[in-house]
């Protein structure tokens, strides 16, 4: 799964914390060997394999490298490996990078990517298993200790992106660590820029240059970032220099921030994909008559009831106004850009008259009631978009509830389809579209592992076919047309989700420091430099 | 009731903390009808209005026909969804009120008939009865409210009930404390000695001998429940986020705090500061009053 969850931060005890910040004077001045960032999650674990959540990938990508990595611009990346080819349809070899040094001193060979790549399925109780990129792997052949062979079942022309997220470990460091080991450094297993010097949960994470490091060597000697969940207070450690570096600056100080002669913003579009899912089985439990008596049949399963939510939605509005032109109006599930792009998925724009014929239409001309169910904490001003979209549907007719709560309790109800209509964003990552193709959109299938988030419960079987052919087809071409055909068909016309907009990320520095903003979100100190 | 009266007449505080906690009852009754918009009522709230500075005039840009909504002034601002916010701390008032007082009378209730019951018969009933309260009392009260709430959800009701359980022991062990002593007197002796029922013993003449110090903890305790509703509306899990309480209120414009917009938390403060400040003094001469000890000297 992609989006990652961050604790509730408390924001009494922030309070006191921004209070606590502001008032202890900064000492550190900006000097370019040392870094400290602010980040806005608080991740539980540096074990690169125990849980597939985002925050916990952006801490191990500085320790942890994988074969081919993501650039800054969503595109697949050299890293471990120089170069990968398909021997035929089931085959994929990857020729490793040469003197390549782990932490430990150890030598990166093929050895090393055969056990990080067994490693996943021997994790106990992982919250999110990163199996799910190494399933389909049938067999490995090591043909010589800088050369491997994967073969798969079926076709996996996607092999490489998955890969992406894959951590390689030394075989010889971490044969026998257990998380616990992970997480307090005692194992030397990575073979990125920085070395973990200390991981306290729930503070900070300090990190030292790694001088035998095979690329770029990074500008700083030591890294620190720091947990604070809480924005007042992450906003608060950057106006008194405590940290020199944050990231998701809040809305609303963004403005403020650039005027500001000491900070400089960055942004960039991110990947991050945020809709609305549409209950489409026959009865959902929040939607009602007006007066709030439960309906016998789901007028969501109706394709023009889902047609006229999504036009009185004001996208523009939404992006320019309660985002602080934090998002961009967006219906493709590929941004502008990205292989499997839809040129033809245009964001719907406002219009209450073709709202209500079409509601009329159903057979609503007086439309209904509806709960709309979101988080508070994870999302860019989550709790504002669901407060304006429940205004907007209740000035077309639909009487519109919202109920907002800390991601980590919105989650299991959701995916238990408990709440039938909300709000969730999807970071796009791997360069194409295919996981909010296959885990939000198909028709759930745990085995095959196909819609694991299909929480709209949308199936259709000319989707399904169209999406599959192309998951199995190796060329790049023909895949990308299958890809933009099975998005047109779930989002144009049987609006399976209602598309709403891109988040726009960004981070804030100090003078003299400067980030290369990535559309995946990711805060990385290899990415900062000093002025 | 008299005395009561000559009570509050004779400390200027005291007099203005009454006037004003009846100032804010009465707002809050009548929330519906001097309030410019329904701040619940979706519809009735325009986004393109959000944010806006104390005393800004209501745009008419953005709202479709028929949508039914005069032009007023925002007199103490707007928040982000363009809702009104005098109109808010009325609603919030009221909820506020609601939550404190119907949790506290419920937990009142609760509480007072098993202290009486503990008190009057002592014995296995009594220790049971006092080490769940003991237990109770362990915890902090935010403590409990959470768990409760997280495993309720969020309503009026629910917050209601996470108030109700972490209240009622207070009640019973002042209740027991006071039965205790009244349960030794001749009038019960002769109470039962008359052969009236052990209910009628209870409720009758046992309890109305307790009240005065239940009257006392019951009033600072309304105090308390309002205050620890904010707190958890504050911490983003009691109300929902369309029915705001004061307490949501002021979280909603805690992160427009740094940006200059005071007015989203400011003014709901005030009002919550006010209703506390308000029912604590008020309390506090209550206290006084019922206190004979007090009274005499």
């Amino acid at each position: 799964m992609n989006f990652s969850i961050k604790p509730r931060s408390f924001r009494l005890s922030a309070c006191l914390t921004s209070l606590a910040v502001a008032l202890t004077f900064a000492t550190s001045s900006v000097s370019s060997q040392e870094l400290k960032i602010g980040l806005s999650s608080s991740p539980a674990a540096v074990d690169p394999h125990f849980f597939n959540n985002d925050a916990i990938s952006a801490l191990c990508s500085h320790i942890y490298e994988p074969l081919i990595a993501i650039d800054a611009e969503g595109k697949l990346l050299p890293t471990l490996a120089v170069s990968w080819r398909a021997v035929n349809d089931t085959t994929w070899e990857f020729k490793l990078r040469k003197g390549v040094k782990f932490h430990d001193g150890s030598d990166f060979t093929a050895e090393d990517v055969v056990f990080s790549l067994d490693r996943p399925a021997t994790i106990q109780n992982s919250p999110s298993s990163y199996t799910t990129y190494t399933k389909a792997i049938a067999g490995k052949k090591i043909v010589d200790p800088l050369t491997i062979q994967l073969t798969t079942a079926a076709p996996a022309p996607l092999l490489p992106n998955d890969l992406t997220r894959i951590f390689i470990v030394s075989r010889k460091a971490a044969e026998n660590a257990t998380t616990d080991d992970f997480n307090q450094g005692k194992v030397e297993a990575g073979s990125g820029p920085f070395k973990l010097v200390k991981f306290s949960k729930g503070e900070n994470l300090q990190l030292s240059r790694f001088d035998a490091y095979w690329g770029n060597k990074p500008a700083w000697s030591s890294v620190t970032l720091k947990f604070l969940p809480n924005d007042p207070a992450r906003m608060a450690a950057l106006l008194s220099s405590d940290v020199q570096l944050i990231e998701n600056v809040q809305a609303n100080l963004v403005s403020q921030f650039k005027a500001n002669k000491d900070l400089t913003v960055f942004e960039k579009m991110s990947n991050r994909y945020m809709f609305l899912y549409t209950d489409h089985r026959d009865t959902s439990p929040f939607v009602t008559d007006k007066a709030g008596k439960p309906l016998d049949r789901n007028p969501l399963k109706d394709v023009r009831v889902r047609e006229a939510i999504s036009k009185l939605i004001d996208r523009t509005v939404l992006t320019e106004r309660v985002l602080d032109k934090l998002g961009v109006p967006n219906a493709n599930p590929a941004p502008p850009g990205m292989f499997g792009h839809n040129p033809n998925l245009k964001p719907d724009v406002l219009d209450v008259a073709g709202a209500k014929k079409l509601l009329a239409d159903a057979g609503y001309p007086d439309g209904f009631g509806i709960t709309i169910f979101g988080p508070n904490d994870r999302f860019i001003n989550d709790e504002q978009v669901l407060q304006a979209i429940g205004q907007m549907l209740t000035r077309g007719g639909i009487a519109t509830k919202v109920q907002t709560q800390p991601m980590a309790s919105y989650i299991p109800k959701a995916s238990k389809k408990e709440l039938g209509f909300g709000l969730l964003g999807w970071g796009v990552g791997g360069g194409e579209p295919s996981s909010p193709l296959r885990g939000v959109l198909a028709t759930t299938d745990k085995d095959k592992g196909l819609g694991t988030s299909n929480w709209s419960s949308y199936s259709s079987a000319q989707y399904d076919s169209t999406l599959i052919e192309a998951l199995r087809t190796v060329d790049d071409k023909k895949r990308e047309k299958l890809f933009q055909e099975a998005a047109e068909i779930a989002i144009k016309k049987d609006f399976a989700i209602i598309p709403l907009y891109n988040q726009v990320a960004t981070w804030a520095s100090r003078k003299g420091v400067r980030y290369l903003p990535r559309p995946d979100e990711a805060t990385l100190a290899q990415f900062a430099h000093p002025e | 009731m008299k005395q009561l009266l000559d009570a509050f007449s004779s400390s200027r505080t005291e007099r203005l903390a009454l006037i004003i906690l009846l100032l804010l009852i009465l707002c809050a009754l009548a929330a519906p009808l001097i309030s410019p918009q329904n701040p619940y009522d979706l519809a009735q709230l325009n986004i393109m209005d959000g944010r806006l500075p104390p005393g800004s005039v209501a745009s008419a840009i953005g709202i479709e026909e028929g949508a039914p909504r005069g032009l007023h002034r925002y007199w103490l601002g707007s928040d982000d969804q363009g809702r009104d916010m005098f109109s808010a701390i009325l609603y919030g008032l009221r909820i506020s009120l609601t939550v404190g007082v119907s949790s506290t009378l419920l937990a009142l209730a609760f509480g007072l008939t098993l202290g009486l019951l503990a008190g009057y018969f002592g014995g296995r009933l009594d220790t049971l009865i006092m080490r769940v309260a003991d237990i109770q009392l362990s915890f902090p009260a935010i403590l409990i409210a959470l768990v409760l709430l997280a495993v309720l959800g969020q309503g009026v009701g629910k917050i209601v009930t996470a108030l109700f359980a972490v209240q009622w022991a207070y009640y019973a062990r002042t209740t027991r404390s006071a039965a205790l002593v009244e349960r030794r007197k001749e009038y019960i002796e002769a109470a039962r000695l008359l052969g009236l029922s052990t209910p009628r013993i209870l409720f009758r003449h046992l309890l109305p001998n307790c009240l005065p110090p239940l009257i006392v903890v019951a009033a600072l305790q309304v105090a308390a429940a309002i205050s620890l509703e904010a707190t958890l509306s504050f911490l983003g899990i009691g109300l929902p986020i369309t029915e705001p309480s004061l307490g949501l209120l002021i979280a909603n414009g805690f992160q427009y705090l740094l940006v200059g917009m005071y007015w989203i938390s400011f003014f709901p403060g005030i009002a919550l500061l006010l209703l506390i400040v308000s029912i604590n003094l008020v309390a506090d001469r209550l206290r006084d009053v019922l206190n004979p000890r007090l009274q005499k000297q």
